[in-house]
């Protein structure tokens, strides 16, 4: 199990990771133990105190409405990815690789930027509204939050999407379509099981860093939007409380990867059984 | 006058972008370190002593005062920039070593507390009779021992005159009718917290359990009307989507340069229940390297000529004598925006809240938004 876990991240993801999270995963867990002191800074120790208050009701709601808007996120990124990285692998040809820069190229400029420009196009008096007419309330809304995210991750969506499918062989689809396969049926038969893998991978990139978010919700979102990205922003630049912020963070990192822990594993075995 | 984003409309954003680098640096360093007494009463003669690294908000001094000074004492000045006091307080805990910070009230008393402010004795600085003398022993550090003040500000609430006719001077305009869905709050639990306090008639900084219940209630009534949180008034008022936004004054001089066409809709109200004041400061921090040059760079920005400069580039009045015209012109079409000293000796300052009321604070404003 943890093999077949380790094999779709790839080694160098596994190196990155444990290099570029390790270490600060470690600091965070320090610092949750601690205490906020006067200064705002952290007095060390060992206080599970924070932990306790992190698992108050009261922040139920704000975790299962960033779930809930992640995995939105997902389902649109790979509704909207999927076509995109097939179109470009597939009928790309020479342009491939211009096109995927173009994909990579907004990217470029820093997320909480683009997100401003989001702000500026969809105001009430903002460019799309003045070409509408009829103006229309993007903003301030769930739909402009998960609109922000999908906007904000689409890239690590199409990305594995195409390289999956980049390295599956082509070949394969011809004798799908040699053993008198429709179209639909060479697609879930033969290329579908073969990019699962890019899905998976698309989908956990995607979700993981949207569930956590917090530029989105802050500039796109309305009164009701509140997410846990928020929350611990909130605890660390606003009430000065690094421990609590670090428990929540930590306490957020386990309910993931309980839940990918899961998810990664009911989907390796539905894809035992296509296999 | 810069355009576009300013530095309390950026904050937030930023502010998280930035928390890696500050949770490594908070990381590696021991904690709370004090620095010693003698540390900070060392006697430093205002003269250069090398280069000056100066770290402040983006966009919150007139670059041409930097070249000049550069010019005049022949020296190199470079800045760094903070978007949050927690990640300037983190930076200064884990040991950066600054020439010359600009902390806000609340956080200049931290800093003194933890002997991290080196003592500037004014008698050095030549243009020190031009500072009002309200802040000769501010609530924030006696004597005035640690810090020079630099700009003032205000807490109201910016809205459009040609949408909302019926503003009345009050934080109840929170509420207003005409502006519901289409009203913004500050995105700030003590900008937050702290109207709702003065609206029921509290103290701004109050910490009783029973008064910060019914201002939960003030809050959570407020929500209603609310379109969200923000720290954006300039952009939102300007595109449409507020009508009513509580607002920094500061925002609405910004406002006014943003807007294409009639910046005169643009209002600005202070609140008869309360008017929030803040200031912040420059100081020295204890572990400068080139505390002189810093003490001569305050003292330059402290002449009216150069003030007044200041002033129409970043929008904020400064409290030195002298530099009143300049902020007067920014203000001649709306004075609500100014800033007197009688402001500031009736107005409500933000504390300093221990840890335990900042918990409170926080949990209210958790429940509301949550």
């Amino acid at each position: 199990m943890t093999g077949a876990f380790w094999r779709r991240f790839l080694v160098p993801g596994a190196l990155w990771l444990v290099v570029f999270f390790a270490v600060p995963f470690g600091i965070t867990i320090a610092i949750s133990l601690g205490q906020a002191t006067e200064l705002g800074g952290v007095l060390y120790g060992f206080d599970a105190g924070n932990y306790a208050d992190a698992l108050d009701p009261l922040f139920a709601p704000v975790l299962l409405r960033s779930v809930g808007y992640a995995a939105a996120t997902a389902v649109i990124c790979l509704l909207i990815g999927y076509p995109v990285a097939y179109t470009i692998a597939r009928y790309g040809g020479r342009y491939k690789h211009a096109l995927i820069a173009a994909v990579l190229l907004p990217f470029l400029t820093n997320y909480l930027v683009r997100t401003y420009a989001w702000v500026a196009l969809l105001a009430d008096e903002g460019l799309v509204n003045q070409l509408a007419g009829e103006p229309i309330r993007f903003l301030n809304t769930r739909w402009a939050v998960i609109g922000g995210l999908v906007y904000g991750y689409l890239g690590f969506m199409i990305l594995p999407i195409y390289a999956a499918l980049e390295r599956m062989n082509p070949a394969l689809i011809e004798a799908g379509k040699d053993l008198y396969g429709t179209p639909r049926q060479t697609f879930w038969h033969v290329t579908w099981p073969q990019t699962l893998p890019g899905v998976l991978a698309g989908t956990v990139l995607v979700f993981l860093p949207a569930v956590g978010d917090f530029v989105s919700a802050q500039l796109l979102g309305g009164p009701d939007t509140y997410m846990v990205g928020n929350l611990i922003q909130q605890q660390f630049f606003g009430a000065d409380n690094w421990p609590f912020g670090a428990a929540l963070t930590i306490v957020l990192m386990a309910f993931l990867a309980i839940f990918m822990f899961l998810y990664l594993r009911g989907s390796s075995s539905r894809r035992g059984a296509l296999a | 006058m810069a355009e576009g984003i300013r530095r309390r409309e950026f904050l937030q954003g930023g502010a998280g972008l930035a928390l890696g680098a500050s949770l490594f640096g908070a990381g590696c360093g021991v904690g709370e370190e004090k620095a010693s007494k003698d540390a900070v009463t060392k006697v430093v003669p205002a003269k250069i002593d090398g280069d000056l690294l100066i770290f402040n908000w983006t966009e919150y001094m007139e670059p041409s005062l930097i070249k000049g000074f550069e010019k005049r004492y022949d020296v190199k000045v470079s800045q760094a920039n903070f978007d949050s006091m927690p990640s300037m307080m983190a930076k200064l805990r884990s040991g950066n070593e600054y020439d010359l910070i600009f902390p806000t009230a609340d956080y200049i008393n931290r800093l003194v507390k933890a002997n991290m402010l080196l003592q500037l004795d004014r008698e050095k600085l030549s243009n020190a009779d031009g500072i009002y003398p309200f802040f000769d022993d501010p609530w924030y550090d006696g004597g005035s021992a640690h810090t020079v003040p630099y700009a003032m500000y205000t807490t109201g609430i910016a809205w459009r005159e040609d949408k909302v006719g019926d503003m009345t001077g009050s934080w109840s305009d929170m509420a207003n009718e005409t502006a519901k869905g289409r009203t913004f709050m500050l995105d700030d639990f003590k900008e937050g917290i702290g109207q709702a306090n003065l609206l029921n008639g509290f103290d701004l900084n109050a910490t009783d359990p029973a008064e910060l219940e019914q201002t939960k209630g003030t809050l959570e009534h407020q929500k209603e009307y609310l379109r969200g949180y923000s720290t954006n008034a300039a952009p939102l008022l300007v595109n449409g989507t507020a009508w009513v936004h509580h607002a920094w004054n500061g925002d609405i001089v910004n406002t006014r340069n943003q807007a294409k066409k009639n910046p005169e809709n643009f209002k600005f109200e202070t609140c008869k229940e309360g008017l929030p004041v803040g200031s912040d400061c420059m100081a020295i921090p204890s572990n400068a390297k080139h505390p002189g040059t810093a003490l001569l760079f305050i003292d330059w920005m402290l002449d009216p000529e150069h003030a007044s400069a200041n002033i129409a580039y970043f929008g904020y009045p400064m409290p030195i004598k002298g530099a009143e015209a300049a902020f007067a012109e920014l203000a001649a079409d709306d004075p609500a925006i100014e800033v007197s000293v009688e402001d500031l000796e009736n107005g409500s300052q933000f504390e300093e809240l221990s840890p335990d009321d900042r918990k409170a604070w926080d949990r209210v404003w958790t429940e509301v938004k949550a």
